[in-house]
């Protein structure tokens, strides 16, 4: 071997091979590619008449992983419901795509993009757009939790940096599902496994770091905890950006140089698209370290800097992400149209020696590539000598149509752009049974109701996340109005964030949900309710309900499991409809699977997680409201009618069979009526504080309303306006989604009424939660009690 | 009107509200990448702030590479800018950076003794004796948001508390927020142009920003009388 640079690389053959051994061949070379995959890779090279590269079948494999692109959401999926057959004809262009089309018939104008670009972007004001993108990083942040999450944050705000031509991050949001913090070591069945403890300790320390550091305030998010979630923790990383509008569109265009711009290229980060693309083994805590990319968030902080200067000096036409995939991903996406040479040896590397393919497709992280005209790169060269990031001279777009990788004087990957990016469809089978509605078998007579609600405020699900959220710097930029954290004393919790945005007298509301209790048992209906509780949370905190727009962002355990696959086909159906019925487009979204894991005792999945987070526009900053409630002697209201039913709530987690076994109705057309009357109020300063009825019901968004530390609250029951039959039970804990808990200032309590807002009740002088029904007090507690014990929750364990 | 430069350095990430906030206080204000700094620039400026961030990461103790950059560019050069009257300013990782540069009295600042990071609001009182330009408009009593996981001030013994009494800690905790040693939240120099503070003033300018939507300690945020105090000095 001479010493001089060269090309690492080789072919492999594979136009002889049967169907078995090509199977065998993909499994060797980890590419997750199906039997159905390679016969159509063998057969696109027997056409050529050559055979491939190393690099070729690894861009291949990149290229056509679920990851990249989402083949179950575009399955064909033949669906049997309660013994119907039906097929779906991909879930993405039935359930998520036509939804946001038809919606943006009617909002033209405010739609701006959806599904195209790194983020969906929604009109602010005349100048600007928000966007919002949402991932999640599951897999790296099960084997190592600090570097999996830090990444997936990393990954997601350079999503905003290459949105359009460049927006820039302003708010952050990250959602975490983990097995319980206090599960016994033993009772983890399989060897490696990272306790939940330690994977929630290095998964939000990996956030942390990677936020903080790059000066984005992370302002909102979630967690739960359940067992279904030890072996497969959930992580989304999702960041909001805003952009001129006028830098939205972009286009590469034959002759446009591809200049690669940030951190180095290295060995970390190998095949992270294909390695999320399968379930996890017990093997994987040993083997698949590589996958797991190495965040520094100074690298990115320095990159974005310079991506938004010259961005501002018009200098980019086209910016993407180096994300899963790498530069197989991200130049092969930029060439898709038109084709062009990549060359591989301009790429600064953190290390010599690394082959080929590992250049093309190692997702090293902080990367970006920019596509610009050759008089911009003095410009550009400038720019990042200030902000100290390093570009290179990637490739160049030519109009050839063909993807041509050249290393060190070597061809090592010719690809016809158009067949590169014909994976094959897939056919898959799902099947679902609607599970019975079972009328109550006893009535829950509780020693004491107090002691119930103090129960479901130490519940895992609902106590303070103040300690997680305090290592979040969730004020850096100066911007966040509405901040996680409020009250008197700063700590009761809020319903959204709104984050003010610089130039513009318009704020942008963030806010998310998911509720995978419900999921277990009744997919559809949590698919309406996810999407209920995301738009109730933005109208909430001030934004216009018909200046919404949603993100879904699914997590799935094994796909090739009917049942499983049925779960996702019915939550998509129940998101879809509630999505229409708000006409809250859906404007971005992402999906992950094979979230299972072989265990000693045989594989665990997850069930059907849905995140559904948005964003909305707040016209004024007078329209921002609170959670925490204000003053003595306001008025509080119930809006919106309470059902029967406690499937999936937190109290049926404790009892069954106390309430109607089924999830509590919601009619969406309603709803939206009632979010649209609570926003007229809002606009006219009726409105002081407003809660959003979710997990544990009325009796716990009382209490949480009276952490403000200003108030108590003395209601009576009887008045909530709730379905003949309701239990006790249902009332004071029930979930029935589209529900809103108001302060109304007295004087504007006529007003209120007529929207359709019924007061149960008084905010109190004396700090204590008084709550009757039926002529009996069922909970009588003061509020620095309940506090108390929602405040601690986590403390033992974070 | 005074001009105040803010140096940027690779990771710092406070520069553009500290910018917006010297601004509404009327000063002119210039964010400079560091790769661009060089000793002419102090030249066309009344005040050098240090923003807050993460200086090249501060992996190793904050604020100390951004020190050794600065010192590097800069020589002796600041401390003549500041003895012929000019001021610097240092927030957060500015003000790691600043006591590392010795313009300020001799401290550490060192990982918070709950060994978190941690982002809330803190109660703040003056402390008598000088009278800093940068405190002047404010009340006795007021609070600030925080957010930094080094930010416990450490002395030699005894200097802490010499530091109280002789006013060179005019900026205390109201309670104890992160260990700092006599709940020291900044340091100024003798002159009162050099002032370095963990809380971030330029998080509060408005009412808006506060947590209680109800706050009505002033007309504006307390971070707004902040750098109005010193603008007021130096334009007296």
């Amino acid at each position: 071997m001479s010493d001089s640079p060269h090309a690492i690389f080789r072919h492999i053959p594979i136009r002889d091979l049967d169907a078995d051994q090509l199977l065998a061949l993909s499994q060797q070379m980890k590419l997750s590619l199906s039997k159905a995959d390679m016969l159509a890779v063998q057969k696109m090279y027997q056409e050529e008449n050559r055979e491939p590269t190393d690099v070729e079948l690894e861009v291949i494999a990149q290229t056509w992983s679920e990851h990249c692109k989402h083949r179950i959401f575009n399955a064909k999926i033949t669906h049997t419901l309660n013994g119907e057959t039906e097929v779906v004809d991909s879930l993405f262009k039935t359930y998520v795509r036509a939804v946001t089309e038809q919606i943006w018939k009617d909002k033209p104008n405010f739609i701006l993009g959806a599904f195209v670009d790194n983020a969906g972007f929604v009109r602010l004001d005349d100048e600007r757009a928000v966007c919002l993108k949402v991932e999640t990083h599951n897999h790296p942040s099960a084997i190592e939790p600090y570097a999996g999450a830090n990444t997936g944050l990393g990954g997601v705000i350079r999503d905003i940096l290459g949105a359009g031509k460049g927006a820039k991050p302003i708010g952050s949001l990250d959602v975490f599902c983990f097995g319980p913090p206090d599960i016994d070591e033993k009772d983890l069945k399989a060897k490696d496994v990272i306790h939940p403890l330690g994977i929630m300790r290095g998964v939000v320390r990996g956030v942390r770091d990677y936020g903080n550091r790059m000066g984005i305030p992370t302002v909102n998010g979630a967690i739960q905890f359940d067992d279904s979630y030890i072996y497969n923790p959930l992580v989304f990383c999702g960041t909001a950006g805003v952009i001129p509008i006028k830098d939205i569109a972009k286009e590469v265009k034959p002759g446009h140089w591809l200049i690669a711009a940030g951190g180095r290229t290295g060995r970390d980060g190998l095949k992270g698209a294909t390695f999320s693309s399968a379930s996890l083994t017990a093997d994987s805590h040993e083997e698949d370290q590589t996958a797991v990319q190495i965040g520094n968030p100074i690298e990115e902080k320095k990159v974005g800097d310079f991506i938004l200067a010259a961005r501002d000096k018009g200098l980019i036409e086209f910016v993407t992400d180096c994300g899963a995939g790498g530069f197989s991903s991200a130049a092969g996406e930029m060439l898709s149209e038109v084709g062009g040479e990549v060359w591989l040896e301009n790429a600064p590397l953190k290390e010599p020696g690394l082959e080929s393919w590992q250049v093309f497709i190692s997702e090293s992280q902080e990367r970006m590539v920019l596509a610009v005209e050759e008089s911009a790169i003095p410009e550009l060269e400038r720019l990042a000598a200030m902000f100290e990031t390093e570009l290179c001279r990637l490739a160049r777009a030519d109009g050839s149509k063909r993807l041509k990788v050249w290393h060190h004087g070597s061809l090592v990957c010719d690809l016809h752009v158009e067949k590169l990016h014909e994976a094959p469809r897939r056919e898959m089978k799902g099947r679902w049974r609607t599970p019975a509605v079972k009328e109550p078998k006893v009535a829950l007579k509780p020693s004491s109701w107090t002691g119930t609600l103090k129960t479901l405020l130490a519940d895992f699900s609902i106590v303070s996340r103040e300690p997680i959220i305090r290592e979040y710097d969730h004020e850096v930029q100066g911007n966040t109005i509405l901040k996680p954290l409020a009250g008197a004393a700063g700590d009761a919790p809020q319903d959204g964030a709104v984050i003010q945005i610089d130039g513009s007298s318009k704020l942008m509301a963030m806010a998310c949900a998911l509720l995978p209790e419900l999921g277990k048992t009744d997919p559809h209906a949590m698919g309406r309710a996810v999407v209920d509780e995301c738009v109730r949370q933005l109208v909430a905190v001030g934004a216009d309900p018909d200046r919404l727009a949603i993100l879904d962002n699914f997590c799935v355990g094994n796909p090739d499991d009917e049942r499983e696959l049925g779960a996702l086909v019915e939550c998509t159906k129940g998101m879809a409809i509630s999505a229409l019925a708000y006409a809250a487009p859906f404007v971005s979204g992402k999906d992950s699977f094979y979230n299972y894991f072989v265990t000693d005792e045989g594989p665990v999945s997850i069930p059907v997680t849905l995140l559904v987070s948005g964003i909305g526009i707040v016209e004024d900053a007078a329209h921002v409201v609170g959670s925490s409630l204000r003053k003595v002697g306001s008025k509080i209201c119930v809006f919106g009618p309470t059902k029967r039913g406690l499937r999936g709530s937190v109290l049926g987690k404790y009892v069954s069979g106390c309430g109607l076994e089924a999830a509590p109705e919601f009619d969406e057309a309603e709803a939206l009526e009632r979010y649209r009357k609570y926003h007229a109020l809002v606009k006219q300063g009726a409105i002081l504080s407003a809660h959003d009825v979710s997990e544990g019901g009325l009796g716990v968004a009382l209490a949480e309303m009276a952490f403000s530390g200003k108030a108590g609250i003395r209601a009576d029951l009887d008045r909530v306006p709730a379905q003949v039959g309701c239990t006790a039970a249902e009332v004071l804990f029930g979930e029935t989604p589209a529900r809103l808990l108001i302060e109304v200032a007295p004087e504007h309590m006529e007003a209120a009424r007529q929207a359709g807002l019924v007061a149960i009740g008084e905010s109190t002088g004396e700090k204590w939660l008084h709550l009757t029904y039926q002529g009996n007090t069922l909970v009588d507690a003061s509020v620095a009690e309940l506090k108390a014990i929602w405040k601690a929750g986590l403390t033992p364990y974070y | 009107m005074p001009h105040a430069l803010l140096i940027k350095f690779p990771g710092t990430n406070c520069d553009a509200e500290t910018a917006r906030a010297l601004e509404a206080a009327g000063f002119t204000a210039e964010v400079l990448p560091v790769a661009l700094l060089d000793e002419s620039a102090l030249e066309r400026t009344q005040m050098v702030v240090f923003s807050g961030g993460f200086s090249y990461g501060d992996y190793v103790m904050s604020g100390r590479i951004a020190q050794l950059i600065t010192k590097n560019k800069l020589g002796d050069r600041l401390r003549q800018f500041v003895d012929n009257g000019g001021y610097a300013l240092g927030i957060c990782n500015g003000f790691q950076i600043l006591t590392q540069l010795d313009l300020l009295p001799k401290a550490s600042l060192i990982h918070n003794t709950s060994g978190r990071f941690m982002c809330r609001w803190a109660p703040l009182k003056k402390n008598g004796g000088k009278v800093s330009p940068f405190l002047q408009a404010l009340p006795d009593n007021f609070e600030l948001p925080v957010a930094h996981a080094e930010g416990r001030v450490v002395t030699v013994a005894g200097d802490a508390a010499q530091y109280v009494k002789n006013g060179l800690a005019p900026l205390l905790y109201g309670e104890d927020v992160n260990g700092s040693t006599e709940r020291i939240a900044g340091l100024q120099d003798e002159t009162g142009r050099v002032f370095g503070l963990m809380p971030h003033p330029e998080r509060f300018l408005s009412k808006a920003h506060h947590y209680d939507p109800d706050w009505s300690g002033a007309e504006q945020g307390w971070g707004y009388y902040f750098f109005k105090g010193a603008f007021e000095t130096m334009t007296a």
